[in-house]
């Protein structure tokens, strides 16, 4: 796709704020449908092979502040944001999951949401899925991903390989090629007409009387400048979003309830070398799902050594063995919330993020899971990663470990945040209506993981595209008939 | 590489105590990649959101400061060993950071930092 310059002056007739998963997809529905679209995407874009997966430099190019961003609490939990064209789906593991029916439909009776057709939903999945090639690993998968099955399989615990936005060239499990936003939705947006601008973040909206008018910008350079437009679609994610519609002076129900699945890790050794530093385990481990999932973790050996450093006094040892360690997660729906704040003065929005009781207790039993799971699998070591933590060696040693493992003392992490702005029509517990369009306003629509009133407890952005391509449609129908 | 001019005094702050802590943890890392380490650490610093930039900014004033009075690196020690919330992330961030640079960049270091 090529980008367009940016300028101190633009304009369009729709304007698109972030280019990630609920960006691109709108952006193509709306352009294809004859509107003027402009996406505007604060990153750089970056072409896939330019940047070596799970590195610290694609941590500098493609996450927003070099990857290190927390939601304060006790604990206080790590999670990463894309911050270039394509979003989140150019950084994180492409697991695609559907919709889940059962969430949808809970959803629709507790939040208000109307005409959320199931059928409609499944046949914008099989779209999306298509679009964006959605497939399996052609033979067997990588070893890292091996060890999920078989410590799954030898305890009777469900799992599965789940599908991934993946090509493979030449059917070779170790080429896969990501078909991101960068590879699928922006290219057919541009190929309809859209332009899309780089390097330009979009301070606030200029609104009165419920309409937004135009956005102030900052360009390279610290340039300021304006986009008019007629409608606006914020895109910009969970965190961001809420930020710019509380920057604009847009209240309601606005990032009160942002939600995720805490995770926490362990690394875990076995006698054969099997890390993979590029790529993460395609198998889920869903017996005890929705309340906790396991998975695997990006591993690549500085990230050994991050998941050993929280004691590393007795686990460094092992560093000098990663390639025989990979890193595996604990998930879990949480029934915590937290909040998003833009502050004046501040570019930044303060995030924070309580957990329940409940959720501190699943954190601990579901870590001790997942180091039988390592012990079932062959591990000869299993390292938690929370201080204090006691080496695993044997099924005896787990009691310990979960009796020393407290949440405040662990490095909790997410990297699926969602709800901060839920749609549905109860004004009193969502922040956009049925089809995203922004309570108290007739023109700011939210279109990405902002809207899913809660974490829908699998990998999230299946969902947003196609709950985003619902609404793109819908708004295509209902104002363009309107002229 | 000279400190961003919206975070004056940065490397004064982060610099000193990153380097003494991760000279205690890897004591055979050289001096020459020690020093790439925390810069790498204070870039990171740098970059932060801005709340959270100005707590770990705040927090790490105080560990600068212990480095400069009497029994303060006995403090330090004091502090690094314990899991303390809010004043104990700062060090564990610097860890954090400076250990995956390290075995990102050279994986066939030692504990200790040395090379293999």
């Amino acid at each position: 796709m090529i980008t367009t310059a940016a300028t101190p002056s633009m304009d369009a007739e729709v304007l698109v704020i972030g280019s990630g998963a609920g960006g691109a997809t709108t952006a193509a529905i709306l352009a294809e449908a004859g509107f003027d679209v402009l996406v505007v995407e604060e990153g750089e874009w970056v072409e896939q092979g330019s940047v070596v997966p799970f590195s610290l430099e694609q941590m500098d190019r493609q996450y927003r502040s070099g990857g290190v961003t927390v939601a304060l609490g006790l604990p206080s939990i790590a999670y990463t944001e894309g911050r270039c064209a394509g979003g989140g789906t150019e950084i994180n593991s492409g697991l695609y999951r559907r919709p889940p029916h059962e969430v949808l439909a809970r959803w629709a009776a507790e939040f208000g949401i109307v005409d959320l057709d199931h059928e409609e939903v499944s046949t914008i999945a099989d779209e999306v899925e298509r679009a964006i090639s959605v497939t399996t690993v052609p033979g067997p998968s990588s070893a890292p991903s091996e060890v999920l099955r078989r410590g799954a399989d030898r305890l009777g615990w469900q799992n599965s390989e789940i599908p991934r936005w993946m090509t493979y060239p030449g059917n070779d499990p170790a080429k896969g090629q990501r078909q991101s936003m960068t590879r699928t939705y922006l290219p057919r947006a541009s190929a309809a007409g859209a332009r899309l601008v780089t390097g330009c973040r979009i301070d606030s909206l200029d609104t009165g009387g419920g309409i937004a008018r135009r956005a102030i910008t900052t360009l390279a350079g610290g340039r300021r400048g304006t986009i008019t437009f007629r409608y606006v679609f914020v895109c910009g994610g969970a965190i961001q979003t809420p930020a710019l519609l509380q920057r604009s002076r847009i209240r309601g129900h606005i990032g009160k309830s942002l939600a995720v699945h805490p995770t926490v890790k362990l690394a875990a050794r076995f006698a054969d070398e099997l890390n993979v530093p590029d790529d993460v385990p395609v198998h889920q481990v869903k017996e005890f799902a929705p309340d906790l999932s396991f998975g695997g973790s990006a591993s690549q050996p500085g990230l050994v050594a991050l998941a050993l450093s929280d004691q590393w006094a007795t686990f460094s040892h092992a560093i000098t063995d990663w390639r025989r360690i990979s890193v595996y997660y604990a998930a879990i729906t949480s029934e915590g919330r937290g909040k998003v704040r833009a502050v004046p003065g501040l570019r930044d929005p303060i995030v924070t993020y309580s957990l329940t009781g409940r959720d501190r207790a699943m954190l601990g039993s579901g870590l001790a899971r997942l180091a039988l799971l390592m012990l079932e699998a062959g591990a000869d070591e299993v390292y938690p990663s929370f201080r204090g933590a006691p080496l695993v060696r044997k099924r005896s040693d787990l009691a310990a470990m979960q009796a020393q493992f407290s949440a405040n003392k662990a490095s909790v992490m997410t990297v699926h945040l969602c709800s901060t702005v839920p749609m549905g029509e109860d004004v009193d517990k969502c922040g956009a209506n049925s089809f995203g369009r922004v309570h108290g306003t007739a023109n700011v629509w939210v279109n990405d993981a902002s809207l899913l009133p809660t974490a829908p407890g699998v990998n999230p952005q299946g969902t947003v595209m196609a709950l985003a391509i619902r609404n793109a449609r819908r708004f295509a129908g209902t104002e363009r008939s309107r002229g | 590489m000279a400190s961003d001019p919206r975070h004056p005094r940065l490397d004064r702050i982060v610099d000193p105590f990153a380097g003494v802590l991760l000279g205690a943890d890897l004591p055979d890392l050289t001096l020459e990649r020690r020093g790439e380490v925390v810069e790498f650490v204070r870039r990171r610093v740098e970059t932060m959101p801005s709340l959270t930039r100005f707590g770990v900014t705040a927090i790490g004033v105080l560990y600068r400061l212990l480095l400069d009075v009497p029994f303060g690196s006995f403090a330090i020690r004091f502090l690094v060993a314990r899991p303390l919330p809010i004043l104990g992330e700062y060090p564990r961030l610097i860890r954090s950071l400076g250990y995956a640079y390290v075995w990102e960049h050279w994986p066939d270091s030692l504990p200790s930092g040395a090379s293999r």
